[in-house]
């Protein structure tokens, strides 16, 4: 059994480490799969592993195994494996305790000053796969470790990773709904927006660096955008009414949305810089929450034009729209996959929502969440995961899960309520 | 002055971003979000030689910045308690009209946003307040939802209630110039609760004097 095993190893490891460009199953049927030891960093005079280490082995281990492509563990061998050098490794003993590859790291930390060095191993061959080494400051160590994390998914995958990347969310910490910020693992929670007013649905722009959201600060529910990286909230759409549910279009020139201005809530598109607002619905009834495509050729959005709120899609530039979801008499919050084949929803089934994936052309309509209420998905830019709003028993908060519903996890840390999260792009 | 503050915070954000730019030799991100930065007050570096004059000057220039922060705090205050007393004058000078123009809230059944007679009833009550009330009176009709439901399509939903009633309060003869609508959707419940009885209250229709 053993035997078999390491042959399936030895003929799969080769291909698996050679990062081509397409997605390679590593625990399809017949594998299994492959384990990672993230060894805490060392000091470069080889003492033991202060907090810091033991916090960048433990990011690294947490994004690998959320992405599923490894078994991943923070672990340091007892007795140690007694190599000092980075580059010169005791295979031997992380073979025998099971791993497949392993992950080691020397951090020097001077004042505020931080070096970081990665290096991923195969065990298997006794080889070098990747290696880099990371300047900083000390509060730049978990994004540190999140690129290597990016850089580990890299050569095993050829995919881009998204462990680097940021999800905006609603809270009322403050005791108003502001806008705040979160890396996708839950740390470094900052505020965005302070004005103490009602602040709702943020959205990022493709290149990550602005969100829009709409707030009532002047009375009215206006859509605003800023920059991350300026506290100036800059009016987008302050037309008469709702000017709700803005959804950036995947180039960036334009801002899909729903406005009352001609009425009642129907989906329009603006120019990024909030002029020539062109109407895409027209009908007595209440359409918003617009989804782009990521081709930008098409729109989802949540009408309710046959009675109940279900999920419609029509072309990016108006005209007849083709009903998508026809299970279920509550659909809302419509978000297109980054691979374009999925739209992630939420249904509400006896009072409580619930996550879904259906495909494109209406089949393959499948539930994701069970526990409690889930309202609001967002893909990350790979498409390889879902983040959500949840409300359960074990305990309230954003929440991520791959795009199948697995893993699902509570990444918030504070408590209090979230809503409407946003994932940014890479 | 506002103006001038919200520029020196970019101007700070952005040499923060250039340098921690510069620091990374992997700059992973290069923007992060910058959370409102307290004013910095400027201090001058000292130019004495002796650790003497160097504690002292630390000294002086702790002491400087602590004064500048009082004054800073002082104006802060002083600024709000205006701004609270012009509020307080605003309302007392509003309060003679609030005072004759009692509103009811009108109520609506789950999802729906058209008018049960209940609510016509009431709506007819308020139009003769609102036609009775001084010139240049603006009331906002402020439509509401229930949590059940998405938050968004409360907002649409919310909408709709206030539309209703307005276009009710006009058949009865208000000047549509009058009146004006704002949906808060499910974000501004009358009461907390999750049984029917605290829904009940809560898809409603409330009156507010905006001018």
């Amino acid at each position: 059994m053993k035997t078999w095993l390491l042959i399936i190893l030895l003929v799969a490891l080769p291909v698996v480490l050679s990062a081509q460009p397409d997605y390679i199953e590593v625990n399809a049927p017949g594998n299994r799969q492959l384990k990672l030891a993230v060894e805490p960093a060392l000091s470069p005079d080889g003492t033991p592993a202060t907090e810091s280490a033991r916090q960048s082995s433990e990011v690294i281990a947490f994004d690998m195994n959320m992405s599923a492509v490894v078994m991943a563990e923070s672990r340091a061998l007892q007795p140690p494996a007694g190599n000092k050098s980075l580059a010169d490794v005791n295979y031997a003993p992380w073979l025998n305790a099971g791993y497949d590859m392993l992950v080691r790291s020397e951090l020097t930390v001077k004042g505020e000053r931080l070096t970081v060095e990665f290096r991923l191993f195969d065990v298997i061959n006794r080889k070098m796969i990747s290696a880099k080494r990371y300047l900083g400051s000390a509060k730049d160590l978990r994004r540190f470790s999140h690129s290597f994390a990016d850089e580990i998914l890299r050569s095993l995958t050829g995919e881009k990773g998204v462990f680097t990347t940021r999800i905006a969310f609603v809270s009322t910490q403050s005791g108003n709904k502001e806008i705040y910020i979160m890396d996708w693992d839950g740390y470094n929670p900052l505020p965005l927006t302070k004005n103490g007013s009602i602040n709702l649905n943020p959205d990022f722009s493709p290149d990550g660096r602005e969100i829009i959201f709409t707030s009532y600060k002047r009375r009215n529910p206006d859509l605003y955008r800023r920059a991350l990286s300026s506290p100036v909230e800059v009016p987008l759409s302050n037309r008469k009414g709702l000017n709700i549910t803005g959804n950036w279009s995947p180039d960036g020139s334009k801002i899909a949305l729903a406005l009352s201005k001609d009425g009642d809530a129907e989906i329009y598109t603006i120019e990024k810089d909030g002029s020539r607002p062109t109407r895409l619905t027209s009908n007595p009834a209440l359409d918003l929450y617009p989804a782009w495509s990521p081709d930008g050729k098409q729109i989802a959005f949540v009408s309710d034009r046959l009675g109940k709120p279900q999920i419609f899609v029509m072309n990016a530039t108006g005209g007849e729209a083709r009903r998508l979801t026809t299970a279920g008499n509550y659909n809302v919050n419509p978000r297109w996959s980054p691979k374009g084949d999925k739209i992630a929803y939420s249904r509400m089934v006896n009072g409580s929502f619930h996550i879904f994936t259906i495909a494109v052309d209406g089949s393959s309509d499948s539930q994701l969440t069970a526990d409690g209420s889930n309202e609001n998905p967002a893909w990350s830019a790979d498409g390889r995961f879902i983040c959500f709003s949840s409300v359960r028993s074990s305990g309230n908060g954003i929440y991520v899960m791959r795009a199948d519903g697995s893993g699902q996890i509570k990444v918030s840390r504070a408590k209090g309520t979230y809503f409407q999260p946003a994932w940014s792009a890479y | 002055m506002k103006k001038v503050m919200v520029a020196l915070l970019a101007g700070i954000s952005m040499v923060a971003l250039l340098a921690s730019g510069c620091a990374n030799k992997e700059t992973v991100k290069k923007e992060e979000p910058v959370v409102p930065v307290a004013p910095i007050t400027e201090t001058v570096k000292p130019v004495d030689t002796t650790d003497q004059d160097r504690l002292a000057e630390q000294a002086r220039l702790a002491e400087q910045a602590r004064l500048a922060e009082q004054a800073r705090l002082a104006e802060q205050a002083r600024l709000a308690e205006q701004a609270r007393l012009a509020e307080q004058a605003r309302l007392a000078a509003l309060k003679p009209a609030a005072a004759e123009l009692k509103f009811q809230a009108v109520y609506f059944d789950y999802d729906k946003s058209d008018l049960r007679q209940d609510a016509r009833d009431v709506l007819s009550k308020n139009a003769d307040v609102i036609m009775k009330s001084a010139a240049g009176t603006r009331v906002q009709i402020e439509g509401h939802c229930d949590e059940r439901g998405s938050a968004e399509y409360n907002l649409a939903l919310g909408e709709s209630r206030a539309k209703s009633v307005l276009k009710y309060l006009t058949t009865l003869g208000v000047k549509a110039d009058m009146l004006s609508i704002i949906s808060y959707g499910k974000e501004k419940p009358a009461v907390q609760g999750g049984d029917e009885a605290a829904w009940a209250k809560n898809r409603r229709a409330e009156f507010v004097i905006v001018k």
